[in-house]
């Protein structure tokens, strides 16, 4: 299994749905910025992240989250986070990040937070 | 008195070296006495600190190692981290405003705050010119 992986797809409404996979660190969050960037950059400020299947989160990681989320709500968009691991949201809490992104549970629910 | 557990690791200062370096402090908590609930958390607290001496004790393209120390006893897991980079003091870096670093997007100098909310003791020791050492403490209890 690669060390990180992203899943990209596109819901109606102007929204896109990403599924990150592994470990989210200083060796592979330029990966992350890059398609959240591109996303961007293609007009579509909603995004709903699945973050079930992240293993580990490390502050170069959340940092992508936190450099994003103020671009998508500048341009009425949004960033959902979705099902982090008890380990990955530990993460979130320890950074005061927890009040400031919206978490789901549901891909219904993230896409209803998002409209 | 229960034996004092010791390992150490040598990496060269490429961020994809992090995964081993996780892994190594992984196998040793796991060996140690520090509970299960802390293993997540101390394993972040050494990725940070190892990240910013890739990210910042180095210049661009020039190579350096980094030895990642672990001293697990009854009472403590402390975990030392030398390099012969640049001379980087985290006690000088303030604790970031999360909202106003949320607003400006700022996405660096998060990992020497994640260290101090982690840990006992972050230490900071610069060696006759020689080496930087961080030391990381948990008490175990």
């Amino acid at each position: 299994m690669p060390a990180f992986q992203i899943l990209k797809e596109k819901l109606h409404e102007g929204m896109v749905f990403l599924t990150v996979r592994g470990f989210l660190d200083a060796h592979t969050f330029e990966e992350l910025e890059k398609t959240i960037n591109d996303i961007f950059e293609a007009g579509t400020y909603k995004l709903a992240v699945d973050l079930s299947g992240l293993d580990y989160i490390s502050s170069a990681g959340a940092g992508v989250f936190i450099g994003a989320i103020g671009t998508a709500q500048e341009n009425d968009g949004n960033i959902v986070l979705m099902k982090p691991s008890p380990n990955v949201k530990e993460v979130f809490d320890l950074l005061g990040l927890s009040q400031i992104f919206t978490f789901k549970d549901t891909r219904e629910e993230a896409v209803k937070a998002l409209k | 008195m229960g034996e004092t557990l010791k390992d150490r690791l040598v990496v060269s200062n490429d961020t994809k070296h992090l995964i081993v370096v996780r892994e190594f402090v992984s196998r040793l908590i796991r060996q140690s006495r520090l509970g299960p609930q802390e293993e997540n958390k101390v394993i972040l607290a050494v990725d940070e600190a190892v990240t910013n001496i890739i990210e910042h004790g180095y210049d661009e393209g020039a190579e350096g190692s980094i030895e990642i120390e672990v001293e697990a006893g009854e009472q403590q897991f402390k975990i030392m981290i030398r390099d012969t980079g640049r001379v980087f003091n985290p006690e000088s870096i303030p604790d970031p405003d999360m909202k106003e670093h949320v607003q400006r997007g700022h996405k660096k100098g998060l990992g020497i705050f994640l260290m101090r909310q982690i840990m006992d003791e972050v230490r900071y020791k610069f060696r006759d010119g020689v080496k930087n050492e961080l030391t990381l403490v948990k008490y175990i209890r």
